[in-house]
């Protein structure tokens, strides 16, 4: 133990776990590589992966280092009910895309990225939208999973961050680089069959080495009414509803999503997301138990930090072992997240930039492959370099996720609705993003008939993440009648009370701005698009296709 | 004991059911490892 209380293994140890992990990982990587990888392969596993692989890789790929911190956070800032407004939320992200998913793949059976079928369907200025808030999104969740494997080691061993943030770094380019997403995927299952094992160890233990359940029922006399209230409305308001409506934006806004949905084999998208999201859901509130349980015994987090929570539960607890393999559950997390986004880059590079606009859709393979490496290279450095400078990203976030949301409606009826046009998809993005603006930041007094505006717009949101989550498994009719029922409870109960939750106005807005906009722009629209072009004009970069199809790009393209 | 035994329910089910899931993927991979085996493709 360190003066902190943590448990302290010596640089040699920790070195030797490292070494073990991302040696063992680099090793596995060997059994699958080819002499020469094909784009398809690199970037969908060429579109065959099972059902098995597709959900381990799947769960892995969502749970990242942050996973268990805010769950725990959760569980002890919330009390009883904390762990599942954190993890529910994060499993039904994976869930409520899969009736897109299929839709998705029904549209472009050989796709890539989301940003390919927006190309096909809108032209460049919707797809470089989608493709930039991809890329934002995957630099930032690099940069936070070097940074705590980098927190990790510096608190559990003498090595410092930096050392810890650039093993991470270099471990997993080098068993990802060669075989891209096939790697991905294929590391993904070993690192959850031992991220699963030890969660089911650790949670158990730590339950039975504090006392067990006598004593935690004993320490539950420490909660407040509102952390013992399993329908908590603080834990609600300020955990679980601004994730509920993160759900269709998140899963809509990550290719580490979307290149599963189109590597996985279409009879198997449904078995697999809903295996991945009972999946998620149990490993990550299981271990935002452990905040629960920190709560019940009266632990306060070393220097106030939420995140010393379960290292500090584990190391008081728990014998040095179990501490090694956190040590082992953390590293193999953040990484399966690492290598899912520096392979979700390097598609949306070699794709969306290189294949769709660079090369005009006559792309090299052989240029392409470079380009995905190189790519790979790149954001590994970026995120080294950002992590190392501690950057704050939380302004970084807060623009991503706006972002996220204002193209959710714009993505999804692109897919259903023969009218919209790359104008309204557009425009629907930016304005929903000045209004975002300007709720977020206060930029205009919020007051009086402004504020209310707002509320409405908020409430217009409201109404089309339900409509749209309930449309994905419904169908259109129960989506529209879910959407109004929505839209008819938010004027009457929300308007001149959400303006207490400003970030939650403005998140809503974002959703609301871009579907008026999106819907008007395209009730003033004659054009009707033919949904089968999308499965013409994306395809297979590996076959050459000599046949002139200039005059199937969109307008929006040339 | 009823309060304990919630108690140590609600905990530990999340485990249980991390079990499960640990097993049906498992299963699927073995399933697809001999598929692919016998048809002489790649596993991924």
């Amino acid at each position: 133990m360190n003066e902190n209380g943590f448990t302290q293994f010596s640089t040699i140890t920790v070195l030797l776990l490292l070494a073990a992990f991302y040696g063992g990982t680099y090793l596995l990587t060997l059994l699958i590589r080819k002499d020469k990888e094909d784009t398809s392969g690199f970037m969908v596993a060429g579109h065959h992966v099972g059902f098995g692989m597709g959900a381990a890789s799947m769960t892995a790929t969502w749970i990242w280092a942050a996973s268990f911190y805010a769950a725990a956070t959760s569980g002890y800032t919330y009390g009883v009910s904390g762990p599942i407004h954190y993890g529910l939320w994060g499993a039904l992200m994976i869930l409520f895309i899969y009736p897109f998913g299929r839709r998705f793949r029904k549209l472009a059976p050989n796709g890539h990225t989301l940003g390919e079928l927006i190309h096909a369907r809108h032209g460049a200025s919707s797809q470089l939208i989608l493709a930039g808030s991809n890329i934002l999104g995957s630099v930032i969740s690099l940069m936070v999973n070097f940074t705590a494997a980098g927190a990790l080691v510096s608190v559990l061993s003498p090595l410092s961050f930096e050392m810890g943030v650039i093993v991470a770094g270099v471990g997993v380019l080098a068993y990802t680089l060669t075989s891209g997403f096939r790697a991905s995927v294929f590391t993904d299952f070993a690192q959850l069959v031992a991220l699963m094992a030890i969660a089911i160890i650790i949670i158990p233990a730590v339950l039975f080495s504090a006392g067990g359940p006598s004593v935690m029922v004993e320490g539950l006399s420490r909660l407040t009414d509102e952390q013992a209230n399993i329908f908590s409305m603080e834990a609600i308001l300020h955990q679980g509803a601004p994730f509920f409506v993160a759900v269709l934006a998140y899963a809509i806004g990550n290719q580490t999503i979307s290149q599963r949905l189109f590597a996985v084999r279409e009879k198997h998208i449904k078995s697999t997301f809903v295996t991945a999201t009972i999946g998620y859901g149990a490993i990550v509130i299981g271990l935002g138990m452990i905040g629960l349980m920190a709560l019940s015994v009266g632990m306060e987090p070393i220097d106030g930090k939420m995140n010393n929570l379960i290292p500090q539960m584990v190391s008081t607890y728990l014998s040095p072992v179990f501490v090694g393999l956190f040590f082992i559950l953390v590293i193999g997390s953040l990484s399966s997240t690492a290598d899912s986004d520096l392979s979700a880059l390097s598609t949306i590079m070699m794709a969306d930039v290189y294949g769709k606009n660079i090369a005009r859709n006559n792309p090299n393979p052989k240029v392409m492959m470079l380009v995905g490496r190189i790519t790979m290279i790149v954001a590994t450095a970026a995120g080294l370099i950002f992590a190392s400078f501690s950057l704050d990203i939380l302004v970084m976030l807060v623009f991503v996720g706006a972002l996220w949301g204002a193209i959710v409606f714009p993505v999804i009826v692109s897919c259903y609705w023969d009218r919209v046009t790359n104008a309204a998809f557009t425009w629907s993005v930016a304005i929903a993003m000045a209004l975002f603006c300007i709720a977020r930041f206060e930029l205009l007094e919020m007051t009086g008939l402004t504020v209310l505006s707002f509320e409405i717009l908020a409430s217009v949101g409201g109404a089309v993440v339900v409509g749209l989550m309930v449309f994905g498994f419904l169908g259109r009719t129960a989506g529209f009648l879910a959407a109004i029922a929505t839209l008819i409870a938010m004027l009457i109960f929300a308007t001149g009370f959400l303006r207490d939750y400003m970030v939650l106005v403005a998140s809503l807005t974002a959703y609301g701005t871009s579907a008026v906009v999106c819907t008007v722009m395209t009730l003033f629209s004659k054009e009707r698009f033919d949904f089968d072009l999308i499965r013409q004009r994306v395809g297979d970069y590996d076959e050459v296709d000599t046949e002139d199809t200039s005059n199937l790009v969109p307008e929006g393209a040339k | 004991m009823t309060a304990e035994l919630l108690y140590g329910a609600y905990i530990l089910v999340w485990p249980a059911i991390t079990l499960v899931v640990l097993g049906v993927i498992c299963r699927a991979v073995a399933r697809d490892v001999r598929k692919a085996r016998n048809s002489d493709e790649d596993l991924v």
